[in-house]
């Protein structure tokens, strides 16, 4: 099983490298009788990453090196520190939520609605602290990037685009 | 000499206007401040401080980058002597003989130790680097593509042979990288590749949503599964720094010596950073040193060597990376991008067309070493006050950060969600245990391998021995087989070791990871 869990990312990545060189064909490009298209760079570089692949697996699959070794070193070193699978599959939810609902909600608001609800999950629990640094921590932001560093951060759409104007006039940014 | 000498006055001229000078301080404090917490890597805080360059000129934009890069090999020291938390790899020889000094009752002289040592190594490195580039500059000029090629191809296995104890999971993340740089229009044909009909894959991957999702988010994610355990810290002790005397010194001068020397050529050596110039420097005082048996009970020795040679491979650093556009560490990774990004490409020409900003970066790596040392002695209690932050607030401001400097390179709403792409993926490189600098470095430098080797095989009648067949590119091309053979040739050694000696071979999967 150890060995299967190892064997596993050198089989997908082995087979991801023969999907992409295959599609290496599918370059269109005018390139003169033997001299190299555009294709030869990646071809190279997935047959290097194959090789490898191919490598480990025999390896690994044969033991060349000891196997339950490093299974009992990963295994120790997992130990040293507990491990919480569902903050980081809510961290995971909300990071890839902020990205659609920035254009929605605009910077201001989904910035400080992402900064507190990532303290939140982050088993930081004082409300009061959570609010000033995401509503401050936000409104400096905006502040820096679009008063100094002039970076047109997304406004969103609708009531949250009013919102996000009215700030803007408040701290002064044109 | 007399004209590096002159242009290096007129660098430490211009490093007077204000925005260099407010970089440089700017670069100081937040460098400290990134080495000072233990969440936050020093290539993390370079990464996280490139959005700010983007309105800013080149030459203050790399001032500031060089000042975090400089400063962020010595504030970690603070928490390594006073708290026992390295807030860099490159601090945990630290522990072994800082601690112990400030437990017994010297925290201010173990603090004034690294301050010397930091501000010797700083100002080696500063004139390490002034002597050598220009020498190095001058010898790249006789290149042609296949030495560039050949060169390249050094500085990427250099990484890969010294990323770890995988090689193979270097090469693989080397691969990933090289491939991501394929990813868009191709530079020579204008062949579409790997765009899947997909038009947000049509200008590319940038290699800075690589860097910072996978550096920065991967590390919030991977620190976020483990519940943002590490507990604010005390942070009220008190925090002074006694100065050792010259008698004190007089006796360290072989230290210092070999220390400094380690630091330049970890420096120089594509791959071998701060960090391993850091553990060399103290494993060779601990095979070389006159009280090498003292080691690790709290002798200056053990403070001087590790700090003095992880800041003296700043210098070393910056050579390769001025003269030849080859960055040798993440961190150099990330000031070769702010150039690229500003429209500036290092190599041997940059001493001619851009002579005033190279000799300004250079004095300001002197004034750098002045200032961090001003800073740790004068002002680093404020800095420590940031341990008292919880570790899910600061993380919330890095995510943060990841997000808007990957948004400001473009203003494109794409380049979040590669940041959320190369987050997760840097996860499970930390998670799986593939180093993510390779993959850094191949984004950044794949396109010139890709163009140098293209150029050398159309020039060349597609001659592949025209790489060995050159004096310089054999050369250099050799000593690549070099660096790739001597992890297997080590591997295999432990080996036969770990037959021969069944403990050795328990131990070594432990000891293998880094």
């Amino acid at each position: 099983m150890t060995r299967l869990r190892e064997i596993v990312p050198y089989l997908a990545l082995l087979a991801g490298a023969a999907f992409l060189y295959e599609r290496t064909g599918a370059f269109a490009a005018f390139s003169r009788p033997g001299q190299l298209g555009p294709d030869a760079w990646p071809k190279a570089i997935l047959a290097l990453l194959a090789f490898v692949c191919v490598f480990e697996i025999a390896r690994r699959a044969w033991s060349w090196r000891s196997a339950t070794v490093e299974a009992k070193s990963e295994a120790a070193t997992g130990e040293q520190a507990q491990r919480y699978p569902w903050l980081l599959a809510a961290g995971v939810a909300i990071t890839v939520l902020y990205v659609p609902a920035i254009s929605v909600l605009g910077f201001f608001l989904c910035t400080a609605i992402y900064l507190a609800a990532f303290m939140w999950i982050g088993r930081y629990r004082s409300i009061g602290v959570i609010a000033a640094c995401s509503l401050i921590g936000s409104l400096a932001f905006v502040f820096v990037f679009m008063r100094i560093v002039y970076v047109s951060l997304p406004l969103g759409m609708g009531p949250f685009r009013t919102l996000s104007t009215g700030l803007l006039a408040v701290l002064g940014i044109h | 000499m007399d004209g590096v000498l002159h242009q290096l006055a007129l660098g430490f001229l211009h490093l007077l206007a204000p925005a260099n000078a407010l970089a440089l301080v700017v670069g100081l404090v937040v460098g400290m401040l990134v080495a000072v917490l233990p969440g936050l890597t020093l290539v993390m805080g370079v990464v996280l401080a490139l959005p700010f360059t983007y309105g800013m000129d080149v030459t203050p934009s790399i001032v500031l980058l060089t000042a975090m890069y400089l400063s962020g090999t010595y504030g970690g020291a603070f928490t390594s002597i006073l708290f026992r938390i390295p807030g860099e790899p490159l601090d945990v020889p630290l522990l072994w003989d800082g601690y112990p000094m400030a437990r017994q009752g010297h925290p201010a002289q173990a603090l004034g130790w690294t301050l010397l040592a930091a501000l010797l190594g700083g100002l080696i490195t500063a004139i390490s680097a002034v002597a050598l580039a220009v020498p190095f500059a001058r010898f790249a000029l006789r290149f042609d593509s296949p030495e560039y090629f050949a060169i390249v191809l050094f500085g990427l296995t250099g990484v890969v042979a010294l990323a770890g104890d995988s090689l193979a999971k270097a090469v693989v993340s080397l691969c990933i990288g090289l491939l991501l740089a394929t990813v868009g229009v191709d530079s020579t044909y204008g062949a579409d590749r790997f765009t899947f009909d997909v038009p947000m894959l049509k200008d590319g991957v940038e290699y800075l949503t690589v860097m910072v999702g996978a550096y920065g988010l991967g590390e919030v994610l991977a620190r976020m599964e483990q519940g943002f355990a590490t507990p604010p810290l005390d942070a009220t002790q008190k925090v002074d720094t006694r100065l050792p005397r010259w008698r004190e010194v007089r006796g360290l001068l072989p230290t210092i010596g070999r220390s400094s020397f380690i630091g330049i050529l970890c420096g120089i050596v594509p791959g071998a950073g701060a960090t391993v110039g850091s553990f060399v420097a103290y494993g060779a005082e601990a095979q070389y040193g006159r009280r090498r048996e003292q080691l690790g009970t709290g002798i200056p020795e053990g403070i001087v060597a590790p700090q003095l040679a992880s800041t003296a491979t700043v210098g070393g650093h910056m050579v390769p990376l001025l003269a030849l556009g080859i960055p040798g560490s993440g961190a150099t990774a990330v000031i070769l991008g702010a150039f690229l990004l500003h429209g500036v490409q290092p190599g041997p020409q940059i001493f001619q067309t851009s002579g005033d900003m190279v000799y300004t970066i250079f004095a300001s790596m002197f004034a750098a070493v002045m200032g961090m040392c001003l800073l740790g002695y004068f002002a680093i209690r404020p800095l420590i006050w940031v341990l008292r932050l919880p570790e899910a607030v600061t993380s919330a401001f890095v995510a943060l950060f990841c997000f808007v400097g990957a948004y400001s390179a473009r203003n494109s709403v794409t380049d979040l969600w590669m940041i959320v792409i190369f987050g997760i993926v840097g996860y499970f490189f930390e998670k799986m245990r593939f180093p993510i600098a390779p993959m850094v470095l191949g984004c950044i430098l794949g396109p010139v391998a890709e163009s140098s080797f293209m150029t050398s095989m159309i020039a060349y009648s597609n001659d592949w021995a025209v790489f060995f067949t050159r004096p310089i590119s054999g050369v250099v091309m050799a000593l690549t087989i070099l660096a790739l053979a001597f992890p297997l040739v080590r591997h295999a050694r432990r080996l036969v070791r770990a037959k021969r000696n069944p403990a050795f071979g328990a131990q070594m999967g432990s000891e293998a990871r880094p």
